[in-house]
């Protein structure tokens, strides 16, 4: 009995409920357009009778809406192997060499039998990775390693933009610790762009010398291991998700690096940041203690700090009072930037 | 040679090997993964590496995921992996064959 790879477009209404209906025949239930939207391509493996026996879909560099008919006339790991193989060479084609899955706990070994290594897991859920470069690679990209017996401490922020009360959270870590790694979010759907954020947080962060500022890369806050982060999920979501994202923090950062101590803001406005503010303190602990810091205010009143804020004055127009939320660098981009910015604001 | 480019060669269907080739950090870096690596772990990086010397690749990652492939698979995956890698499809080595 042979089996075949065929290509399956989505956009094709029929096409698409045919492969709902094929997906929730294997358990696969979870369809939101958003997800649906972001797929790049998807195959199905038919048998000699034209039946399908095996679907297969890459978004980005994620593998996704994998399933195969488990029905006893072929062994079902074969179709499993033969379906992410031709993935695998696809995204090889399109220059893609480095790919993800987010899957449920008992595939875990299907994964890891072709090759791809666990990154985080709970009882709930695992992220694996597989090709170059990996996380590995990642930390020996980190400009400077800890010594050891030095203290090391971490934060990993979005600074959307760069404020005083980042600045603030950074001076707490570096005074308390001999190495400070300071991850800024990578992935690119913010106000400020990935580069911006980046650069605004090196250049407000210039004069304090032990503190390292580097990408997050696709391990921290990404859309990888915590996708509610940037498009709106509910409650549970956002715990399974924060939770694999410390996980991975832990495991695969704290750890090697030697990292001992994580910084965060209390946040009283965003009930996202907040959730996964609860989750680093009760997974981090007790090899990493999580050290929340309080928000400062603008001195003199009571209004918080926050980067949310700097935004609503970028949308109002009205600069007036910046100065009391960002330090000197971040101020002079938006000024010098003002009209782009407001632009994107006003596009949403 | 130096590796031109990441590439990959080969499948994960049964009696297979999938082979990418990366730049390394300058020597040859395996990572093999194979229900068999216990027994023939040594046998299968050595087929690898006769081929890589063949194209004088001295510098590279090399990850391996192998699904009980025979000596002349290992070596074909290889020589496909180690074209591409190096940018030379259309330009096959014979003498390496």
């Amino acid at each position: 009995m042979t089996e075949s790879i065929q290509d399956l477009s989505l956009t094709i209404g029929n096409n698409r409920n045919h492969w709902q209906d094929f997906l929730r025949d294997q358990g696969l239930t979870d369809f939101t357009d958003q997800e649906i939207s972001a797929i790049d391509r998807t195959v199905v493996l038919v048998d000699d009778q034209g039946q399908w026996v095996g679907t297969g879909s890459v978004a980005g560099q994620t593998i996704k809406y994998l399933a195969v008919v488990n029905d006893g006339t072929q062994n079902a790991g074969a179709r499993f192997n033969r379906l992410v193989s031709e993935l695998e060479n696809r995204l090889a084609q399109a220059g893609i060499f480095h790919l993800f899955v987010f899957t449920k706990p008992q595939y875990q070994s299907s994964f890891e039998h072709v090759g791809f290594t666990t990154l985080a897991k709970t009882d709930w859920g695992l992220i694996l990775e597989k090709g170059t470069p990996d996380i590995e690679a990642f930390r020996r990209s980190l400009p400077v390693h800890a010594q050891p017996g030095q203290r090391v401490g971490a934060l990993v922020m979005n600074a959307n933009p760069f404020t005083r009360g980042h600045r603030y959270l950074v001076e707490q870590a570096a005074q308390e610790n001999d190495l400070v790694y300071l991850f800024v979010v990578s992935q690119d759907v913010s106000l400020f762009t990935a580069a911006e954020r980046l650069n605004l947080v090196r250049a407000g962060m210039a004069d304090l010398t032990n503190v390292v500022v580097a990408r997050g890369g696709d391990y921290m806050v990404s859309y990888l291991s915590f996708p509610a982060y940037f498009i709106p999920g509910n409650e549970e979501t956002i715990r399974y998700q924060t939770a694999l994202d410390a996980e991975l923090f832990k495991q695969q950062i704290a750890r090697p690096l030697g990292i001992s101590r994580r910084y965060i803001g209390t946040e009283p406005q965003s009930p996202t940041t907040n959730l996964y503010n609860q989750t680093l303190k009760a997974r981090l602990p007790p090899e990493v203690a999580v050290i929340e810091v309080d928000r400062v205010q603008v001195s003199g009143s009571n209004q918080v700090i926050s980067a949310s804020a700097v935004r609503a004055l970028i949308k109002s127009g009205d600069l007036d009072g910046l100065a009391d939320l960002v330090p000197e660098s971040t101020g002079q981009f938006i000024k010098n930037h003002y009209q782009d910015l407001h632009e994107r604001i006003l596009k949403g | 040679m130096e590796i031109k480019k990441t590439a990959l060669a080969g499948t994960l269907e049964s009696s297979d090997i999938q082979i990418m080739l990366s730049q390394g950090q300058g020597k040859i870096e395996f990572s093999l993964v194979s229900d068999v690596a216990k027994q023939f772990g040594d046998q299968i990086k050595a087929t690898i590496e006769k081929v890589l010397a063949a194209y004088q690749i001295d510098d590279a990652l090399v990850k391996v995921v192998d699904q009980g492939a025979l000596d002349p698979v290992i070596e074909a995956r290889a020589i496909t992996v180690c074209q591409r890698a190096l940018d030379l499809v259309d330009q096959p080595q014979w003498e390496v064959l």
